[in-house]
Parts: C-alpha cells; sequence; structure tokens
C-alpha cells in the first residue's frame, strides 16, 4: 500500500471513529481564562466554544495565566457493568495541561517549565480512574497553560469512552506523528550520507549532490519534531535550526528542479540561497518573540517557490513526456500542496476550516509524509539515472566488444590476404628465378649445342657431353632452389654427393670437409645457386681438363666470410686464353655477383680455386 | 652365386641400357624387362629376383605400388629405384614402399652394376638432404605417440637407435661417409650397412603408421 494510500486510509478511519456510539465527542465546551490552580466554580464568566479552538492570542492573557475547558458527559450503568476502563483522548495538547474529573485531580500531560520547553507532538491518552467517575452526569475539567508561543496556543476536539476503543485512534495518530517522524530521521540522514558520498566521489553528479543535501536538510527539520523538550536557552537555536533546514529543503529543492531540467541560472539560485539565509537571520535577529512573524511571512515567501517548482517539474515532464518523467513531478505537486496546506493549518487561514472543518481540527500536518514522498521520488529518479548508466556502459562495452571482435576479424583477414599475396609473390619470384635460370643455363646451353649438331660440327662424345652438362645444370638448379630448410650444408652436401660418384667413375679421388659453425648455415636460393654453379664449373674443369687424381673441396668460415676452395693436383689447366677462358671468366662474374672475389692459383702441380664470399651477402 | 634382377622400365631406350648393363655383368642374371607396372608385378608373382630396378614414372600405375608389392611377396628382394634427379620427395616416398636404394637415370652402365652390388652387399648410400628428410619423418611420427602400441615394430618412439639418429645427423650435415666412420669409429661400409637398417626402418615405421591411420579412419 502506498504512502498515500495508507494516509487516506488512516483519514477515512479517523472518520468513522467519531461517529462511533461508545466514544463521546466533545465539540464544544465551557471555557474560563483564569489561573486557579483547581477547577474553578461554575458562573456566568464560563463562555462556550466550539473545538477546535485556537490560536488564543496569547497578549491578551497574563504569562503565566491558564484556561479551563469544562464539559459534562454521560457515564451510563452500561458503562460501569462493561467494567472498561475510561480514558481522555487528546489529540494534540502541545504545551501540556491537566485532567480533573468530578473536580479531582486525573492525570496530566508536562507542562514546560522556565528552564525547559515542551512541544508535545505525540497524541495523549489518559485514564480515568474509575473510581472518579459517577453513574449518570460528570464533569471534565481540563487546564491549559497560556504561557507558551505558537502551537500551544491550540486545544483541540477532545474525545472521551473506553480505553480499548481510544487506544487504537490514539495509536494511528501516533504512528503518523511521532514514529514515522523519526524513521524519517534515521532514512533521510543514512540516504544523505550515502548519496553525499558519491557526490564526493563524482562531483560532476550534482543532482546527486543535491538530492543528499535535500535528505539531510530533511532530516534535521524532522528532528525538531522528533525532539519534544529542549532547555529554554537553546529554544531559540533549535527554531533557527528548524527554519534553516524547511527553508533549505525549499530552496535546494528549487535548484534541483531546474538542474533537472537543465536550466543554470546562477542569480537565480543565489537569490534562492540568499532568501534562504534571510528567516533564520532574522529570528536569530529578534529572538523568540520574533518567530510568529518569521514564520508567517519568511515561510509564506517559501510557496511561491513551492509553486515556481511544481511548474518547472510540469515543464519537466512536458520536455521528456515519459511516465517515470512524471513520478518526481508528481510527488513534488503532493509536497507542495502539503506544504500550502500545513501552512494554512498552522496560521489557521479560515479557507481550510470553512473547506475542510472536521479535517482541520485534527491538526495533521501532511508535508512531513509528502516530503517522504519527494525523496522517494527524487531516489527513484537518481536510481533510475544510475541503473540506466550502467546499462549504458555495458551497451557501450559490447559495442566496443563487437567493434574490438570486428576490427580483430578485419585484421585477419587482412593478414590472411597479405598471406596470400606474400605467397603468390614468392612462388611468382621463385618461378621468375627459376625460368631465369633455365634461360640463361639449360637454354642457353640446349640452343647452341642444337646449332652445332645441325651444323655437323659435334660428334656423338661432345654431344653427350653437352646434354650431361645440361642435365648436370638441372640438377644444380634443383639442389639450390628446393630445398625444405634452407641450410646450404645440406645443399652442397647434396652437391658433392651427386659429383662424388661421378668423379669415382673418372677416378678422382675426392674429398670433401665442411667446417662451418654447428648452427643453419643459412644462404638464399639465388645465392646458393649461384655459389654451386662456380664449384661446378671448378668440378667441370678438374675433370675435363686437369687429369688429376684427388680434389678436395673445402667449405669453411672465416673472418666474416665464407670460403669454398677446390684444390686438384692436376695440370694446371686453369689458364686465362685456353680453352677455359669463358668458364673462367664466368666465374669471376658470378664472384663478383655475390659481392666476393675469386682466387686462383695454377700451377703444374695443381689448381686452386678460392671464392670467398661476405657471410652478410649471403641471405640476399 | 648369381643376383637376379628384374627391370621395370617404361623408356625403351633405358630398359635396353639398364638391360644391357645387366647382362654385361658375369655376377649378374636378368629375370625380366618390362614395360609396365602392372607385367612387373605379375612377374614378381612368378619369379624371386633378388634385385627390383624400378621406374617412378610408369604408364600404368605408381612404381611406389610395385615397390610396395615387391616388398610384401619378397622381403629379401632389393630394390633400387630410378630417378631422374635423386630428389628427396620421390626417393623418400620410395623407401617408404620399400626400396633401400636409388639410381639416377643417367648413370653409366657402371654405377648401374656397382649400384647393384653395394645394395647385395649390405650397403645403402644416401644423401644429405634425404638423410634431413628421413630424420624428419621419424620425428614427425615419433611424436604424436598414439595410445595403442603400434602393431608393426611394437614401439610408439621413435624407432632409431642414438648411433643410427646421430649418422643421418652428420649426413645431413653434408659430412661425407669417411668422416662419419671416423667420428663415430666405424668403417664406411658399416655406415652404409646403418643407412640400409634405417631404410628398412622407414618403411616398416611408415607401413605400421599406415595401418595405424587406416584404423583411426575405420578401413579396418
Amino acid at each position: 500500500m502506498s504512502l498515500r494510500g495508507r494516509a487516506l486510509a488512516v483519514a477515512l478511519m479517523l472518520a468513522s471513529l467519531c461517529c462511533a456510539a461508545q466514544v463521546v465527542e466533545l465539540d464544544r465546551m465551557q471555557l474560563l481564562s483564569a489561573a486557579d490552580p483547581v477547577p474553578p466554580a461554575s458562573g456566568s464568566a464560563w463562555r462556550t466554544v466550539r473545538l477546535p479552538d485556537g490560536p488564543f492570542a496569547s497578549t491578551a492573557e497574563p504569562a503565566a495565566g491558564a484556561r479551563w475547558y469544562r464539559s459534562n458527559f454521560q457515564w451510563r450503568e452500561e458503562d460501569a457493568a462493561a467494567r472498561s476502563s475510561w480514558a481522555v483522548y487528546l489529540p494534540y495538547l502541545y504545551g501540556g495541561g491537566e485532567v480533573w474529573i468530578n473536580g479531582s485531580f486525573a492525570g496530566a500531560v508536562s507542562k514546560g517549565t522556565t528552564a525547559l520547553i515542551v512541544r508535545w507532538e505525540r497524541p495523549h491518552l489518559l485514564p480515568v480512574p474509575a473510581n472518579l467517575l459517577n453513574p449518570g452526569s460528570n464533569q471534565l475539567d481540563i487546564r491549559v497553560p497560556t504561557g507558551t508561543s505558537g502551537e500551544a496556543r491550540h486545544f483541540p476536539r477532545v474525545a472521551m469512552g473506553p480505553l480499548h476503543l481510544l487506544q487504537a485512534r490514539h495509536d494511528t495518530r501516533m504512528f503518523w506523528v511521532r514514529t514515522m517522524p523519526q524513521i524519517t530521521v534515521v532514512v533521510c540522514l543514512l540516504a544523505s550520507v550515502f548519496v553525499l558520498f558519491i557526490w564526493w566521489r563524482r562531483r560532476s553528479e550534482v543532482l546527486y549532490g543535491l538530492f543528499g543535501l535535500a535528505a539531510a536538510l530533511w532530516g534535521l527539520r524532522t528532528l525538531t519534531f522528533v525532539i519534544e523538550q529542549v532547555p529554554a536557552d537553546q529554544w531559540v537555536s533549535w527554531r533557527i535550526a528548524y527554519l534553516a533546514a524547511t527553508g533549505g529543503f525549499i530552496v535546494v529543492m528549487a535548484i534541483f528542479s531546474m538542474r533537472l531540467v537543465g536550466i543554470r541560472k546562477p542569480w537565480v539560485e543565489r537569490a534562492l540561497l540568499a532568501y534562504w539565509g534571510v528567516g533564520p537571520m532574522l529570528l536569530a535577529v529578534l529572538g523568540a518573540g520574533g518567530e510568529a512573524l518569521v514564520n508567517r511571512i519568511w515561510i509564506g515567501g517559501m510557496v511561491p517557490i513551492g509553486v515556481a517548482i511544481l511548474l518547472l517539474a510540469g515543464w519537466s515532464v512536458w520536455l521528456q513526456r515519459s511516465l517515470s518523467a512524471a513520478l518526481l513531478p508528481t510527488a513534488i505537486a503532493v509536497a507542495v500542496v502539503a506544504g500550502v496546506h500545513d501552512y494554512m493549518m498552522a496560521w489557521n487561514v479560515g479557507f481550510l476550516g470553512s473547506l475542510l472543518p472536521g479535517w482541520s481540527g485534527q491538526r495533521v500536518f501532511l508535508l512531513h509524509h509528502a516530503a517522504n514522498l519527494l525523496l522517494l521520488a527524487m531516489a527513484g529518479l537518481l536510481t533510475a539515472r544510475f541503473v540506466q548508466a550502467l546499462h549504458a556502459l555495458e551497451d557501450l562495452n559490447q559495442t566496443l566488444e563487437a567493434r574490438v571482435a570486428d576490427r580483430e576479424r578485419h585484421l585477419a583477414a587482412s593478414f590472411e590476404r597479405m598471406g596470400v599475396l606474400q605467397q603468390q609473390n614468392a612462388a611468382s619470384q621463385e618461378r621468375q628465378l627459376i625460368m631465369r635460370e633455365i634461360h640463361d643455363g639449360l637454354g642457353s646451353r640446349l640452343f647452341t649445342s642444337l646449332l652445332r649438331v645441325e651444323r655437323g660440327d659435334m660428334d656423338p662424345a661432345q654431344i653427350a657431353e653437352a646434354l650431361r652438362a645440361c642435365i648436370a645444370d638441372m640438377r644444380l638448379a634443383l639442389d639450390a632452389l628446393t630445398p625444405d630448410e634452407p641450410d646450404f650444408r645440406t645443399v652442397l652436401g647434396d652437391f658433392l654427393f651427386r659429383w662424388q660418384a661421378q668423379l669415382e667413375e673418372a677416378h678422382v679421388r675426392p674429398s670433401w670437409t665442411i667446417d662451418v659453425p654447428d648452427s643453419a648455415l643459412t644462404v638464399a636460393p639465388p645465392i646458393a645457386l649461384q655459389v654451386l654453379r662456380i664449384a661446378q664449373e671448378a668440378l667441370t674443369n678438374v675433370l675435363k681438363h686437369a687429369g688429376a687424381r684427388q680434389v678436395e673441396v673445402r667449405l669453411r668460415h672465416a673472418g666474416g666470410m665464407l670460403e669454398l676452395d677446390v684444390i686438384d693436383d692436376g695440370r694446371g689447366s686453369f689458364e686465362p686464353a685456353g680453352a677455359n677462358g669463358r668458364g673462367m671468366h664466368n666465374m669471376r662474374a658470378r664472384a663478383l655477383q655475390l659481392g666476393g672475389a675469386l682466387e686462383l692459383q695454377s700451377d703444374a702441380h695443381g689448381t686452386r680455386v678460392l671464392l670467398r664470399v661476405p657471410l652478410s651477402a649471403l641471405n640476399g | 652365386m648369381h643376383t637376379r634382377v628384374l627391370i621395370v622400365e617404361d623408356e625403351p631406350e633405358f630398359l635396353r641400357r639398364f638391360s644391357n648393363a645387366v647382362l654385361s655383368d658375369p655376377d649378374l642374371s636378368l629375370v625380366a624387362a618390362v614395360s609396365n607396372g602392372l607385367a612387373g608385378k605379375a612377374m614378381l608373382d612368378v619369379q624371386r629376383p633378388d634385385v627390383l630396378l624400378v621406374d617412378l614414372g610408369l604408364p600404368d600405375i605408381n612404381g611406389v605400388e610395385v615397390i610396395r608389392h615387391a616388398a610384401a611377396r619378397h622381403p629379401g628382394c632389393d630394390v633400387l629405384v630410378v630417378t631422374m634427379f635423386g630428389d628427396d620427395e620421390h626417393v623418400v616416398a620410395s623407401i617408404e614402399a620399400g626400396a633401400t636404394g636409388y639410381l639416377l637415370k643417367d648413370a653409366s652402365a657402371e654405377r648401374i652394376t656397382s649400384s647393384i652390388h653395394e645394395l647385395r652387399a649390405g650397403g645403402a648410400p644416401i644423401s644429405p638432404s634425404i638423410a634431413r628428410r628421413v630424420l624428419a619423418r621419424f620425428r614427425l611420427a615419433a611424436k604424436p605417440s598414439p595410445g595403442p602400441p603400434d602393431p608393426g615394430d611394437g614401439s610408439a618412439a621413435s624407432p632409431l637407435t642414438p648411433r643410427e639418429t646421430e649418422l643421418l645427423r652428420l649426413t645431413a650435415k653434408g659430412l661425407t661417409f669417411e668422416t662419419i666412420g671416423e667420428l663415430l669409429e666405424i668403417s664406411p661400409h658399416t655406415v652404409v650397412a646403418h643407412v640400409k637398417k634405417i631404410y628398412r626402418k622407414l618403411a616398416v615405421h611408415s607401413r605400421s603408421e599406415a595401418v595405424y591411420e587406416a584404423s583411426q579412419l575405420g578401413l579396418l
């Protein structure tokens, strides 16, 4: 059940209780202004007043004066037989007072003293001692002090009846005017600490800060209703605190509403803050005597501010046009109406009395509850904003994740494309390489041989030799261009392995050493091919022209160079001008192409071909 | 004692050349010289050659199939594969089928007969890149180490002895058999004998691997 629903239910219940048969409602009583400590005698000085009575002018009465209210009531035999104890119910008696039955003291609500000011917000239920009641007519007297100001100058409609019937009425009012404010104080102060903490951590969330401030002010204001007894010397400061909290709450609400609809007018905000300061300051200057004036005028000035808040809230709804956006303005509207209601009730504006005569006598102030409702609405709004922010964050994260995933896919795709391109590129480079090798080596050899054969210039042995050279060239290209792992030791090993058989068949004893560091010796295929070609040329020369008995091939590292040494013990066949001059020229050209050098030593005891290539040039 | 040689070669020139080489050696005898794979297989069913000389590029079936047939029917038969370039891809495939040596297509008659004799004497040559490839085949096969032990050789790990592995490693580095023999303190003859054993192990290994893979695929 909502708060408003409960308030309505209570109001209905109160109304129905008014008509309960066994409860005597006193809506008129005899009144006599007299300071007598015991009920004064009846006489013409007594006059009839309608209840509730007040506010009675405090100036017209002596400071220590009192007012006596008197009424007769029937206590029937049935009531006596029911043996249920009777009680006097006073919905309020702000300044305390005494109850007398048939001229005897029956009970009291403690009054203030010069040192302690009381202001009872709670209702009072005073049991009547059974021995004081007589079957038939009885007389009730209530003595109320007039010395205190404000609320104390009100006298309620009194109810009498069986205690158990009045108890519920008392408890209900007790809940709404006392327990509820107590809860409100605790909840407001806790909520404000919590929300202000959020604002402290996130200064940009000004709405949270304002809400926290509003909750704190409201908690403080409500506290002044919860504490019912205040030392007299602190009374003024207590009232100043009350005014400051009430005015502050309204001003903060106004700023909150403005910010909510996006209005930022510093001068308006400053003016509001200044107005807030005026009330408490006036009271501080004027003292307790000025409270009525300050309350009436300064608090009255808050009503237009409340209406402005209401308008702003309406605007906010119009701007957002959503059901949830209507929540806060509705609550504000309720609060403003409740505030106006309370204001009228506090100052007994006749309009309210004539509009709701039964209700206004109850003196139930509504702003407490409306403000609670308002704070709830604000909390709901901020919570919704918070949840929305979380959702937005999650959405953002998801979008971000999706974008990252998307980007990753793109990257992977482009890597793949690049890989394919690289492969294609590598394949085409390799194809070009092979084509060039075939063109330069095998191709030219075949064409030359073909022309010579057609001319009849080659005998079968020469043809065979030319063809063998072609096959050797092809094998060389295969050795160099298709290794699984580009370790030159394996490439050269394959080459020498093949030559071994060939040399042995020609009765040349081969031997070779490969003396390079154990880590793989990587040489780019085109460079490997050139090196092998030089080696092949050298070995072919050994085979064809040297007449050697043995040949030695050495591969080694020396001083940043890769050295390939081919040494035979033949006749010293390399002569620049000889038939093999072209082969010699080719070897030198290739060595130069590699960025290396070729050394040739040849004499009657043998030939040495030494190729030196810088290691840095080996990887192409 | 005669070494009986069967030749399977589709090109007539080479068939003649190989046949002549075999016929010219008094220690060798020619069982048959056929020009296609099916004929070769049929011949293997009726004859028992000591050496099979087979070309890989046959017109009807792959030479590898003929090698497999020979290895299955006559475990004692040495298979010498004829290749154009001695490239490791073809040679290793042949070894896995059961070949223990290879011969370049342009080899001289002397080289042909000496290769046959070398093979019969228990030796097999190996080039550095083939050594590297064989090493890789064993490593690759040893890595997954499948759950059930292989029915063929009974060991999931590399079936090579440390010495054999070392031998392959040194060969792959381009060292000669003489040098390897010195390093491992064995004769060059023993080196080539080891190589032949390695070839046999690779054949057994790849066969059992094929069996394993087939059973994994539900083919057996």
